[in-house]
């Protein structure tokens, strides 16, 4: 009980910078396409859930840095979560230096690959390698997945899970609540 | 042989009024000590206890003569010992309501008399054949007393009973898994089996709610409110659980924004990478010292594997997060030296290598982390395996992101009478705090009568729900039919 009261200021939190976003969206362009309405309305939700967080997890912290690689919408950023969009240069460095440690393990694993030829391709080596491009896969998916390990690749996951649903909740609503208020849907 | 020992007892049943309860009692500890033997010596014939129990289902067949009031009893026995019949095939363990069947029917002193070969050399089927069920019928004396054992109440005025049968299942439990500790992990009352009996698991951690239920039909809050309270004592490894036990508050009631911070907590302090040889000589040292200090104090750490300690004493131990030693000082624990590692004792028959140590610590975290990950993604209980599980939980995750598109190119489709609404009504849409709720409860109205025109929108009463001032619908409607007017397209 007591958690749903909490998920609940949870949605409302994400509501909250979410029209936040909205709304300078619509302040600036007036007349936009759809498309662009979708894109709009696509990164306020992101920003906006990526805030509640409050920088505490990696995933947030990485969705909102990619955003913020694109100069217009710093503003939107700032708006949303209240404070100074991160610079570039903090992630980029991490970055970078991530990237280095992984491409010399994939060199690694290359060479491994194909020092080691197994005659017989025993069922828990198809295992491992399933699990690992799986992981791989997991990876892509989560923001800022790349440069983690495993056990926080997954802990991550369980987060960026729990955020993507209050999203999709809160989403979902607005639209049926916009089906109801809006009986003539325009193009 | 023994079908005609069974057979003449029955005949010969007691023409003496054994008083119910005093046979129970004695039956129940001579036989107490029976099969705490045959616990140990682990004999196994499944053959004798089918022999047992056929005999028994013909002794209650028959109602002895002796004592009336068994034969109200016998259904209810027979209807036990059939129950247990069909589960107890490859488990061994004795129900005690056996028991009582046979000191009813006049058994007892035959009991007494066969030490240890008797029907009683009670067949304990080899560890993977546990049939948890049983353990469960095992429990239902004692736990509920629950309806076929009712009318018996021997049972309950059986002081040690409870003990014994509580002894019986955790002892069995311990030689049977004595690789896992008795930590029923992250579990749903209904994911795993052997998180059945809620006697035992004195490690058993309730669900942690960092999987709070989103779903709308409240399926998932229903079962997370039926998970077991979370003790306070924690099983040996596992600062993964342990951090979320500290950190929340009671186990479901963690705001899941919490968890962000919790998580942003375990990642700040991050797996420290071996402590260089030299360092790690003078830590062994203060460990050790440490270790003694804390020891009586520490249920809640895992002990050191002493073993691996000492021989490597200067490949350190594991040091996985930090998080545990943060918490133990700010938990009342002051005396406690700062230290960094986490003390992890070898299992049985497994290396002490300090290397197979740390990965079996980091095995179990990433176990424990998927049970997590499996009570949050629906459709993962019956998935077992980590490749399985990966991949429902990266299906899972693109359906919500693919999910989101699709939503908000929804709501772009629309978004003229949206945006005309978030302009206008800026100060309307706040104080979210109080009519968020309301807001959001819209939806849940699903209003049989699909109001679709602005008019009947209009009328005050046509939501009907309290906290959204109507007045704000109102001006929302009105807003919408300015916008839609001004839209042509």
């Amino acid at each position: 009980m007591k958690e749903r009261m909490q998920n609940s200021s949870l949605k409302q939190e994400f509501l909250k910078n979410w029209i936040k976003g909205l709304q300078l969206h619509t302040n600036f362009n007036k007349n936009t396409t759809i498309l662009e309405r979708r894109k709009a309305i696509k990164l306020s939700a992101d920003i906006a859930i990526a805030s509640t967080r409050n920088s505490t997890t990696r995933w947030s912290r990485a969705l909102i840095s990619d955003a913020s690689r694109d100069g217009s919408n710093k503003t939107l950023i700032e708006k949303i979560s209240g404070r100074e969009a991160p610079r570039k240069d903090s992630f980029g460095l991490i970055r970078c230096s991530k990237k280095i440690m992984k491409r010399s393990r994939v060199t690694r694993q290359i060479r491994a690959r194909k020092a080691v030829l197994p005659s017989v391709v025993g069922a828990s080596l198809i295992e491992k390698k399933l699990v690992k491009s799986r992981t791989r896969a997991l990876k892509r998916l989560v923001p800022g997945g790349e440069d983690m390990d495993e056990i926080s690749l997954i802990k991550e996951t369980i987060d960026y899970i729990v955020s993507l649903r209050v999203q999709v909740d809160v989403m979902g609503r607005m639209a049926s609540v916009a089906d109801r208020l809006i009986p003539f849907k325009s193009l | 042989m023994m079908d005609t020992e069974y057979f003449i007892n029955a005949g010969i049943t007691s023409p003496q009024p054994l008083d119910f309860e005093t046979i129970t009692s004695m039956a129940w500890n001579a036989l107490n000590s029976e099969v705490e033997q045959s616990l140990l010596t682990h004999s196994s014939s499944v053959d004798q206890y089918s022999h047992f129990e056929s005999a028994f289902s013909s002794m209650l067949s028959s109602p002895s003569p002796s004592t009336s009031g068994l034969s109200t009893d016998a259904f209810v026995l027979q209807e036990l010992i059939g129950k247990l019949g069909g589960g107890a095939r490859n488990s061994g363990l004795l129900p005690p309501s056996a028991t009582t069947v046979m000191a009813g029917g006049g058994y007892c002193h035959d009991v007494n008399a066969n030490t240890s070969d008797s029907c009683y050399g009670t067949p304990l089927s080899s560890p993977p054949n546990l049939n948890y069920p049983i353990l469960d019928q095992v429990h239902a004396p004692k736990l509920g007393y629950s309806v076929p054992l009712s009318p018996l109440p021997s049972f309950s005025t059986d002081p040690g009973f409870a003990e014994r049968s509580a002894k019986f299942s955790c002892f069995g439990r311990w030689s049977f898994n004595g690789r896992t500790p008795p930590l029923a992990g992250i579990n749903n009352a209904g994911l795993l089996p052997r998180a059945s009996t809620p006697v035992m698991e004195n490690g058993k951690l309730s669900r942690i709610s960092s999987s709070p239920s989103l779903k709308q039909d409240e399926s998932q809050l229903k079962s997370q409110e039926l998970c077991q309270p979370r003790n306070e004592t924690r099983a040996p490894i596992n600062e993964f659980v342990s951090d979320f036990n500290e950190k929340s508050t009671v186990s479901d009631q963690i705001p899941v924004a919490e968890t962000g911070s919790k998580f942003s907590n375990e990642l700040n302090s991050r797996k420290r990478k071996p402590v260089p040889r030299g360092k790690s000589k003078e830590d062994g040292s203060t460990l050790a010292k440490g270790f003694e200090g804390d020891d009586d104090a520490n249920i809640k750490r895992s002990k050191s594997a002493e073993s691996g300690k000492i021989e490597n004493g200067t490949a350190k131990p594991e040091e996985e997060a930090v998080d545990e030693n943060e918490k133990q000082k700010t938990n009342q624990k002051p005396p406690e030296p700062p230290k960094d590692y986490i003390h992890v004792r070898a299992r049985r028959g497994q290396a002490t290598d300090s290397h197979s140590l740390a990965e079996r610590v980091r095995r179990e975290k990433i176990s424990e982390r998927m049970k997590l990950l499996q009570d949050l993604v629906p459709g993962c209980n019956k998935v077992t395996g980590k490749a399985l599980m990966l991949d429902e939980i990266i299906n899972y995750v693109q359906s919500l992101q693919r999910q989101v598109e699709f939503l908000s190119m929804k709501l772009a489709s629309v978004n003229p009478g949206l945006d005309c609404n978030m302009e206008n009504v800026p100060k309307q849409m706040y104080p979210l705090d109080s009519s968020a709720p309301a807001f959001l409860n819209i939806n849940q109205l699903h209003n049989p009568t699909p109001n679709r025109q602005p008019s009947q929108n209009l009328s005050p009463g046509g939501f009907g729900f309290p906290g959204f001032g109507e007045g704000d619908l109102l001006s929302i409607f009105q807003m919408d039919q300015t916008c839609d007017l001004k839209v042509e397209r």
